[in-house]
């Protein structure tokens, strides 16, 4: 999965596109420069959101349970089917372990970046030991390059590639 | 601009009365230069002859992706022109002062036909000349790569155009110096793990230097959208500006590869002959194989793909801000899964 340009930086990149590449050729439609400057808030908004959102997801998620589980101990001592549900609940799903929180990006991002700089040097090694012919290094590059497949392939089918031609014959 | 390229224009026709342009506007496409259509009436007398016309404006050279001189595809296109049948656009002027345009530019004819070649497959408006249009296309090819490299090369500008060090006094000095070239440019394109697999194929091109062959003039990006065609016959091939000397089944790989991406079949015509490949070697007397074919698909992708991910390496580190190198992201990663494939790496669905 490429890690470099961020979503970030292709979200920032459209933003940038939108001002130096659309905008200017509106002409003096008040409706369509407004169009634009929305595409660039919402989009600016998805920037702010996606670093928060898998964190706030989990946080808010383990934040329920605790509420969930306060909520029917306030209720200690009541006889109704309201209480009663309330208890079942805090009993029932809120009684579920809390979601562990997930890494930071940029965590996993350099972890990342780390492991495929060591198989960029490997390559480099087996391609010595391949030019000195030794057969063993073929078997190795093999292993690496098998793990790199459904990694390849994973990308291909999650980033949508079909567009990529657009503008050409 | 247009009163610019009316003075460009009007110098090249210093005996006219003068040069009125009209119909001025960007086109989209090329990925490396800006073009502009426009039309230029030349009076003279009481005579108007309205030429066709084309502007080719280098981009700012922070975001270029290949630096190469409009100098030297005017010289290019007239020596063509010249020495050859091939059907190119008539270059009228290279203007290398970037005061004039804004950029380095040239202006050339705008040539007949049509240019969303797109059309003659799948099923496609022109499916019925697909096969009179690539017979053509390839006759044109063969042309290229059997013309006399010194009678379009007279100075050598298209030996090592890049200026990266690439030496074609022989074939084996061609191909060692391109290796090097890719490899020791890999680290600074590298804008991330994904390009894993080009350094791989780099490497592996090294390591299987195929049979010699002798060196032409190869077009550097002879691709499905690089011609225009009309009843049945290529009216012009284009876009000449990465055209050097090179290993003639360069242009045949990146035929291939273009082939894929493009969703066209340029390669399958013409069918009563075999194919591109076959009509090509009958053609040329020559029995290049598939597996050559394969190595070159790799090789010439190379050729393209250094300075295109050197772009993208550059945006990648915010060094410019062109959206279209960010769009480039879309458009070479399918490069990738062809590598995967003609690597052989386990796992690849055929």
């Amino acid at each position: 999965m490429i890690t470099s340009p961020t979503i970030d930086d292709l979200l920032e990149g459209l933003i940038l596109a939108l001002d130096a590449d659309i905008m200017p050729s509106l002409g003096d439609s008040p409706k369509a420069q407004a169009s634009a400057q929305m595409m660039q808030s919402l989009l600016q908004g998805i920037r702010q959101l996606l670093p928060e959102y898998e964190a706030c997801l989990v946080r808010e998620h383990n934040e329920m349970n605790a509420a969930l589980r306060s909520a029917a101990a306030e209720l200690r001592g009541i006889d109704a089917p309201e209480a009663d549900r309330m208890r079942a609940r805090a009993d029932g799903i809120a009684s579920e372990p809390d979601l562990p929180a997930p890494l930071e990006k940029e965590t996993i991002r350099a972890a990342h970046r780390l492991r495929s700089a060591a198989v960029r040097d490997c390559m480099y090694d087996l391609d010595v030991l391949q030019r000195d012919g030794i057969a063993e290094a073929d078997a190795s590059l093999d292993v690496l390059r098998a793990m790199l497949t459904p990694h390849y392939l994973n990308y291909m089918s999650t980033f949508p590639i079909q567009g990529g031609m657009l503008g050409r014959g | 601009m247009e009163e610019q390229l009316a003075a460009a224009m009007y110098a090249v026709f210093k005996e006219s009365d003068g040069v009125e342009i009209s119909g001025l506007k960007a086109l989209p496409g090329g990925f490396s230069r800006e073009t502009f259509m426009f039309d230029a009436a030349v009076r003279s007398g009481s005579d108007t002859t309205d030429l066709p016309m084309i502007l080719r404006k280098d981009p700012p050279a922070s975001v270029a992706i290949l630096e190469t001189s409009r100098q030297v595809e005017h010289d290019l296109l007239e020596a063509l022109r010249a020495t050859t049948g091939i059907p190119v656009s008539r270059s009228f002027c290279a203007e290398m002062d970037p005061a004039v345009f804004g950029e380095r530019a040239m202006l050339i004819e705008r040539m007949p036909g049509n240019g969303r070649t797109s059309d003659l497959f799948n099923d496609g408006p022109d499916r019925d000349q697909v096969d009179d249009v690539v017979r053509h296309l390839c006759e044109i090819l063969v042309e290229l790569h059997t013309s006399n490299i010194e009678a379009i090369d007279p100075d050598g500008a298209l030996r090592d155009p890049r200026g990266v060090g690439i030496d074609p006094a022989t074939w084996d000095s061609y191909m060692d110096t391109t290796f090097e070239y890719y490899i020791d440019t890999y680290p600074s394109v590298e804008y991330d793990p994904v390009l894993l697999t080009m350094l791989d194929s780099f490497l592996w091109l090294r390591r299987n230097k195929p049979r010699p062959m002798p060196l032409s003039i190869v077009h550097g990006d002879f691709n499905p959208a690089n011609f225009l065609y009309a009843d049945g016959r290529v009216t012009a091939l284009i876009d000449w500006e990465n055209t050097r000397i090179g290993d003639p089944r360069e242009d045949l790989g990146w035929m291939v590869l273009m082939d894929v991406l493009s969703n066209t079949q340029v390669m399958a015509h013409p069918v009563a002959d075999g194919g591109f490949l076959a009509y090509y070697n009958q053609l040329r007397g020559l029995d290049i194989t598939p597996e050559e074919l394969g190595y070159f698909t790799l090789f010439g992708t190379a050729n393209i793909a250094v300075p295109v991910n050197a772009a993208l390496a550059r945006r990648t580190r915010k060094e410019q801000t062109e959206f279209l190198h960010l769009y480039m992201l879309q458009s070479s990663a399918p490069a990738l899964m062809s590598f995967l494939t003609l690597l052989g790496y386990p796992g690849v669905p055929a």
